[in-house]
């Protein structure tokens, strides 16, 4: 089966995509019978487009330089284009404003409202318009997937099929590789949180505007997705409560190591609340990870807790969840003709 | 804690029938009184005290008072005590400058009571890390103690940190 996909935002994760698509070409094509003809990749200021299917070894080779390729067009909008050429499916690697969702979210709009399926890694217009999203694609008959969105490469969303037997009451979690990074410096070096913030910076684990993550507003988007998606709530960021760790001191630390405690930056949703908030939690406790992890604890109803960790972020950690989607998506599609 | 008052025969082996179905309903115990002096027709006046999961208290409570009945010791008087819990939150920002001991008097009027207090300091003027332990009686909730002190670090720019 062919499936002609366009791509919205050559950045990192879009890249990382073409060319895991690449490296997965026979693969798709043994497996699934699936042949990926990826005929538009746009970006800000124009797009790629070749309908009969862009020469991607070639664009990849190009690296950021791909706007001299023959197919390049100027300000050509996903909006004015992506019906004309006839996408069966849209990918959207573009970053969101955290107070509107655009551009993605205005992508994913226009997709669903052409019939066309989408799948996104950018998590704003889910932690803003969860259920109007999902209320369009069932009104257009589409079907949109969003695994990137949350932990990344970590199957965190889609884990939900293989717990239909189950229950989850409550979720617990650290959602951002950032803050958890600052706080594991700050626990086993006792350094300052300015200095643990520096170092993030200078190895490219943090922005050189941290607010998001150290604030807690990128953890308490996810857990808005986590929440909505895996406990049937209906939640915007707007509900969450929400705490940054930039208050907590090399001190605040040494205090919860007497009481055999560390600090974690933790995304909770219990008991139709939603936090985002540095919290004490045993020294022993699966949730103490290190580094850059992201973890989750999905405390079940009739198996206890089950705990999923893995890296959190990534261009080919979010690309390989992209494909996965894609896959799951022509799956759902081939049962829907059968 | 649970303390019984109870009178059982001067005889070698009743101090036994006492203790074991306390301990069969898996009770802590931490004491026991006997008071010789007050011996009344050969019955030995016995204080003890214990502890039971405080989930299934009332049911192996009845239990205990089943089995003391059937060995034929008599009960004088129970007194249950209030179960404490015990918690520990950081809070960190300018609590010394913002009245710490109105913050505790404040917990405490709620019954929310501060066993202990540790704090680590920088400068007099920098902010600090006080670490609190708290003594909660079964009748507060761990979230009205989290609400009491969610308003007080609002209203004086702490941030709390709980387990
Ligand atoms: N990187 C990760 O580890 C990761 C993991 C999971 C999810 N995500 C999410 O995935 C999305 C992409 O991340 P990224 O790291 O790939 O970011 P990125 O490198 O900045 O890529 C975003 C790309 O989108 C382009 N773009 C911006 N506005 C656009 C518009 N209106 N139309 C078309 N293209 C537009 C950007 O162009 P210019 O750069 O020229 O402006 C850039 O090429 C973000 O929402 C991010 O939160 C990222």
């Amino acid at each position: 089966m062919d499936v002609k996909i366009g791509l919205i935002g050559k950045g990192n994760v879009g890249s990382c995509f073409l060319e895991l698509l690449k490296k997965k070409e026979n693969y798709l094509h043994k497996e699934y019978n699936l042949r990926i003809i990826v005929i538009a990749i746009y970006e800000y200021d124009g797009a790629l487009i070749n309908e009969k299917g862009l020469d991607l070894d070639k664009i990849i080779s190009l690296k950021e330089r791909f706007r001299e390729h023959k197919d390049w067009k100027d300000n050509i909008k996903p909006i004015d284009s992506m019906q004309k050429i006839n996408l069966d499916l849209c990918i959207d690697t573009t970053p969101t404003n955290p107070d509107t969702g655009k551009p993605a979210l205005n992508h994913i709009i226009d997709a669903l409202n052409n019939h066309i399926d989408v799948i996104s890694s950018s998590k704003g217009p889910f932690y803003l318009k969860y259920k109007e999203i999902h209320e369009l694609a069932k009104k257009t008959k589409t079907y949109i997937k969003y695994e990137a969105t949350v932990a990344s490469c970590v199957p965190i969303l889609s884990i939900k099929d293989s717990l239909n037997g189950n229950e989850i009451t409550s979720i617990k979690a650290i959602l951002n590789g950032t803050s958890n990074y600052i706080l594991s410096r700050m626990t086993s070096e006792g350094v300052a949180f300015s200095v643990a913030l520096k170092e993030a910076q200078e190895l490219g684990y943090a922005e050189a505007d941290p607010t998001l993550d150290i604030e807690g507003y990128d953890a308490a988007g996810k857990l808005v997705i986590l929440a909505n998606e895996l406990l049937n709530w209906s939640k915007t960021i707007s509900d969450v409560k929400i705490k940054g760790i930039s208050k907590i001191t090399p001190h605040t630390i040494e205090l919860a190591k007497l009481e055999g405690f560390t600090i974690k930056h933790l995304a909770i949703a219990e008991k139709d609340i939603l936090f985002v908030e540095p919290r004490l939690i045993e020294k022993d406790s699966p949730l103490n990870i290190g580094g850059t992890l992201n973890v989750i604890k999905l405390q079940t109803k009739y198996a206890g807790p089950i705990i999923i960790m893995g890296r959190g972020a990534g261009g080919y950690e979010a690309a390989s969840a992209i494909l996965n989607d894609l896959i799951s998506i022509q799956k759902l599609r081939k049962r829907s003709i059968e | 804690m649970i303390n019984l008052e109870v009178r059982i025969p001067d005889t070698p082996g009743c101090l036994i029938e006492l203790i074991k179905p306390i301990s069969n309903n898996g009770g802590n115990i931490f004491g026991i009184l006997h008071h010789h002096d007050k011996k009344i027709n050969n019955m030995i006046p016995v204080n003890i005290s214990f502890e039971l999961n405080a989930k299934l208290r009332e049911r192996k409570l009845e239990n205990i008072k089943d089995e003391l009945r059937k060995s034929k010791i008599q009960i004088d008087k129970i007194k249950i005590g209030i179960e404490q819990h015990h918690f520990v939150v950081i809070l960190t920002g300018h609590v010394f400058d913002t009245d710490v001991v109105d913050t505790i008097k404040r917990l405490a009027s709620k019954k929310i009571k501060v066993s202990e207090l540790q704090a680590k300091l920088t400068e007099i003027s920098e902010v600090s890390d006080v670490k609190l332990k708290i003594d909660l009686p079964e009748s507060i909730t761990k979230e009205e103690m989290i609400d009491e002190l969610d308003k007080i670090c609002e209203e004086k720019d702490l941030t709390l940190i709980r387990s």
